[in-house]
């Protein structure tokens, strides 16, 4: 619940104050959007699994993030920084799809 | 070894190791899909640790993922209206610098009728006066200052159908200059490419990927019009350099190069011809 309505705060907090990404970070504000929705839908499957652990979740939302945009930068920096954000997409669009299956299972039960 | 076995068994290599699973290059994939979950979550779990009092990480990484979430939203669906704006007032451009040359087109015109009633007035009614309207009233049609009808031939020539390729696949500005001179050398009258009457002033030129007539851009088929004698001007035409030229290209080559003759061509006055020098007479 708790987690919940953070989300829900940040998102007002965001639309209210407007806050202005730096140019230079624009490029990995998808790609870490992307890694965080997989953390966050993750989260949530070990939530209902029964395993879930904070720590585990903080750690694993900033690496995700942190790896995801790293890996998007170097692309940049070697020129296939297109084919490696989609790279990073497909790999955790996978992983959100199948967290977002069995949270459905886990859910209904169907 | 077993008979049960031997179907898989191969006659000399008794023992033979598991087959590879059939899709064993998807191995990636594959433990992407069966691992979804961070592996921690389990492990943390299974050492049946008590639920960490973290909480305030919790929240801010929550904070976070919303900001994060409403940031990238309100600046996609900002930066679409810019986006829009800067096209629409691209187009608004253009059309005001379109409106723009059509009014110094009409005053141009306006312009030029001016100049020739002034010139009719100051000429007067004497023999002099007579003689010289004769001349420019013989001249005119032919330097290309007024609009002039009549019997003629037409040449559509275009790029060839692999043009893409090679760029000398395609009609160049040089092509249809010879193509112009041959006319001239046959004996057209007038001449004009893309509804462009070409004068001793005008030139045909290439920029960037386009020929321009008097640097206006033509898009292909280019359509050279000529007034002249239509029943020799395409023989004429045929016998000189250009003709040949032409032919060549149109067989080795593969350009379009198609000749008609026509019963009434229209050619517009060329307004790029303009008085640029007057001077008074002595009386």
């Amino acid at each position: 619940m708790i987690p919940l309505i953070g989300l829900l705060a940040g998102i007002a907090l965001g639309l209210i104050l407007e806050p202005t990404v730096p140019q230079a970070l624009q490029p990995y504000l998808p790609i870490a959007i992307v890694a965080a929705m997989d953390a966050l839908f993750g989260a949530l499957r070990a939530y209902l699994e029964g395993t879930f652990s904070d720590r585990v979740f903080v750690v694993s939302f900033v690496s995700n993030v942190l790896i995801a945009a790293a890996i998007v930068y170097v692309g940049d920096q070697i020129g296939v920084g297109s084919q490696l954000s989609t790279a990073v997409v497909v790999v955790l669009g996978i992983r959100i799809f199948t967290n977002v299956a069995a949270i459905r299972r886990a859910l209904i039960r169907a | 070894m077993s008979a049960a076995r031997g179907t898989m068994t191969i006659p000399g290599r008794p023992d033979v190791t598991p087959a590879r699973p059939a899709d064993a290059s998807m191995d990636l994939l594959n433990q992407i899909i069966r691992e979804p979950l961070d592996p921690d979550y389990a492990l943390v779990a299974a050492r049946g640790e008590p639920r960490p009092t973290n909480r305030g990480a919790l929240v801010l990484v929550a904070v976070l993922i919303g900001v994060m979430f409403a940031v990238a939203t309100l600046q996609t669906t900002r930066s679409a209206p810019a986006l829009e704006s800067e096209r629409a007032e691209l187009i608004d451009r253009v059309q005001a610098g379109e409106q723009a040359q059509d009014q110094l087109r009409v005053r141009s015109a306006e312009l030029s009728t001016e100049i020739d009633r002034l010139r009719t007035s100051a000429l007067g009614d004497d023999d002099q006066a007579v003689a010289l309207r004769a001349q420019i009233e013989r001249l005119s049609p032919v330097v290309g200052t007024v609009a002039v009808t009549g019997p003629g031939m037409v040449i559509e020539v275009d790029d060839a159908p692999a043009a893409s390729t090679d760029a000398r696949d395609r009609v160049l500005d040089v092509d249809l200059q010879i193509l112009a001179n041959g006319l001239w050398q046959a004996g057209a009258e007038a001449v004009a490419i893309n509804g462009h009457r070409l004068s001793s002033l005008t030139a045909i030129r290439s920029a960037g990927d386009a020929i321009t007539v008097d640097f206006r851009s033509l898009t292909r088929p280019y359509r050279v019009e000529a007034i002249g004698d239509s029943r020799t001007l395409p023989a004429r035409f045929a016998g000189t350099a250009a003709g040949a030229w032409w032919h060549e290209l149109a067989a080795n080559r593969q350009m379009g190069y198609e000749t008609s003759t026509a019963r009434a061509l229209v050619l517009a006055a060329d307004p790029g011809l303009v008085l640029r020098h007057a001077r008074r007479t002595e009386p």
